[in-house]
């Protein structure tokens, strides 16, 4: 975009934006300098794993702008099963966690009894505990039960850590839809059940999908249950996989950073077009609206 | 974005729906009692959700408990022990120097990247070009898998070879070993967890000064007051509960983490960097000390427990005022 048309753009923000920028032209100009140095500085850890992943590997022919890393480890490691594993985990505990979540969110937001209210405590101080207290007495259980070196195993334990967050993502959603519309549909015959699915689950298409993106990244980037319970190498996610293959490869930084891409890849393209459905933190945007 | 599409649609239903359990809309009392009468439908509406959290937070965590007072490994539970587990953690210096590093990499966390987060916000709210792609561009270490963002540091600071190493020696500062150095790895996994982190705070705080009322301002310069004064006096105290809100969480988010730490340093050098949480989960599925292992993560439990249930009293009394 030229300055030109920036400008134009900027001329279309309300009043009381246009007032905080009256620095100045030439204060806006220091600005854009700034925060372009601040943006290049901080993203040059990701920009890097773009350009090594595509930069030929030292043993290569290859010169300049080249797709061999990408072609090295899609062929010779196991990165197409982690992949998989990670896509189909992500997947099941985001569906799975809205199933849960929608509801029990709902009870959140309409309940009101110091039942309800004890719940939204219990749920605020469960996501509050660390991973690594439950994932010893579930790592003995499961094993117990098979579920150790199990994508079924993790999806559960994924769950479980959405879930809380992903409750009070939904509660502070059905909490912007008004009740007459429930009131409505009750005095027309509607159960609760069927108003909740017909009429509030209908309109919450935006928290739903806050919510999804939510549970979304935490299975795909989580690492210290996938390294507990997944032991073969077929069965990992990105996020071991990645790891002990840059362990395994330190110095062939191509497919290392291919491999890389290939993992931040699904977050980037769903951050960038469903952005405005980004919800940074989860429950941080509903315990400070309120 | 959505938290500011969320927090805002909120205000907005306050006054027209009675919000409770989490959100006790100010004086939203009288439209209530409608939905109480369904106790069997809600009920049934928790139960999946309620069968989870017992399954998967309850159990484990009364287990953990039981766990660390007997002396085993991860196939037998081992003799009952009373709390010796806990004697030999709480008098181990490895402990207490995992213990203060934790509260540095806290402290750092949180405040370092509250500052870096609230004065990009700042800056994002002036008039800039491209403000928009400024915003997103910034996000990306929020959303970047740590374990990508990991491997990318290893390759920025890790060996001699490596870019920063090699920049800093061209400088005159001579061989720089980011992660080998204990003091230098502590600061650089300090250095790192800012960097993730301070998107998350701009976010917060780009849309808490969002909805600030722009009017004050016009008041305060009417005033006389100078920039610093205003910022003192006007923005920090209209932004101070999601303020208060953010550093809560990520507090909550800085003591319980491990990639962040275990990819760039796994604890080292020689157990410089090493956390509560790293050191729990090095002692049991490292050293197969299960005992000590569980009793630090337990230890952690218990005062996280209170600690948040404190807190989140605390912001439903800011709430309710």
């Amino acid at each position: 975009m030229t300055a030109e048309t920036a400008n134009i753009r900027l001329a279309g923000v309300p009043t009381k934006r246009r007032r905080l920028g009256e620095q100045g032209e030439r204060g806006k100009w220091w600005r854009l300098l700034a925060i372009f140095v601040i943006t290049l500085i901080m993203i040059i850890p990701i920009i890097a794993v773009f350009v090594l992943s595509v930069t030929p590997s030292q043993n290569s022919t290859a010169t300049g702008f080249t797709l061999e890393n990408f072609a090295h480890v899609f062929t010779q490691t196991e990165v197409v099963y982690w992949l998989e594993n990670s896509l189909l985990i992500a997947a099941v505990t985001v569906v799975v966690c809205i199933i849960v979540a929608s509801p029990a969110g709902y009870v959140l937001s309409r309940g009101r009894n110091k039942w309800v209210s004890s719940y939204a405590l219990i749920l605020f101080v469960v996501q509050s505990l660390p991973v690594v207290t439950a994932v010893i007495p579930l790592f003995i259980l499961f094993s117990n039960l098979g579920l150790v070196d199990n994508l079924g195993g993790v999806m559960i334990i994924y769950v479980g850590a959405t879930m809380s967050v992903a409750i009070w993502m939904m509660a502070a959603y059905f909490d912007s839809i008004p009740i007459s519309l429930e009131e409505a549909a009750w005095i027309d015959g509607a159960s609760v059940f069927g108003s909740f699915s017909r009429v509030v689950l209908r309109n919450s298409l935006p928290g739903i999908l806050s919510t999804a993106i939510f549970a979304f990244l935490l299975a795909w980037n989580e690492y210290l249950v996938a390294l507990v319970f997944l032991r073969s190498d077929v069965n990992y996610t990105l996020t071991v996989g990645l790891n002990t293959f840059f362990q395994q490869n330190a110095a062939d930084w191509g497919s290392v950073m291919a491999v890389s891409v290939v993992m931040m890849a699904p977050p980037i393209i769903i951050f960038s077009v469903l952005n405005k459905y980004f919800s940074v933190g989860g429950i941080g945007g509903s315990l400070a609206g309120r | 974005m959505s938290t500011e599409t969320v927090s805002g649609a909120l205000k907005r239903a306050r006054n027209g729906v009675g919000v409770s359990g989490s959100g006790r809309a100010p004086g939203g009392t009288k439209k209530r009692g409608k939905a109480v009468k369904f106790t069997g439908t809600f009920l049934a509406f928790a139960l999946p959700s309620v069968v989870l959290l017992l399954l998967l937070n309850f159990y484990p965590v009364i287990y953990a408990g039981w766990q660390s007072l007997h002396f085993g490994d991860l196939v037998n539970a081992g003799p009952f022990v009373w709390f010796q587990n806990y004697a030999s953690v709480l008098t181990s210096a490895q402990f207490w120097t995992a213990a203060l590093f934790t509260l540095v990499f806290t402290v750092v966390g949180v405040f370092g990247s509250w500052a870096v987060g609230l004065g990009l916000a700042l800056l994002l709210r002036t008039r800039i070009p491209l403000n928009g792609m400024w915003k997103v561009l910034l996000l990306l270490p929020w959303v970047v898998p740590t374990v990508v963002s990991a491997t990318s540091w290893n390759w920025l600071v890790a060996t001699p070879q490596s870019p920063l190493p090699v920049l800093a020696h061209a400088l005159g500062f001579g061989n720089v070993l980011f992660l080998a150095d204990p003091t230098l790895a502590r600061v650089t996994v300090c250095i790192f967890k800012v960097w993730i982190s301070f998107p998350f705070m701009m976010m917060m705080m780009s849309s808490a000064l969002a909805s600030v009322d722009t009017n004050v301002y016009e008041a305060s310069r009417v005033d006389g007051a100078n920039a610093w004064q205003t910022f003192t006096r006007i923005t920090l105290p209209m932004v101070s509960r999601t303020t208060y809100v953010s550093w809560i969480l990520m507090t909550i988010f800085c003591v319980n983490d491990f990639p962040t730490i275990f990819l760039l340093t796994a604890g080292g050098p020689s157990n410089a960097t090493q956390t509560l949480v790293v050191q729990a989960y090095s002692s049991v599925f490292q050293n197969n000390q299960v005992g000590p292992g569980v009793a630090t993560a337990f230890l952690m439990t218990i005062v996280l427990v209170i600690v948040s249930v404190v807190l989140y009293r605390q912001i439903q009394k800011v709430n309710i005022e």
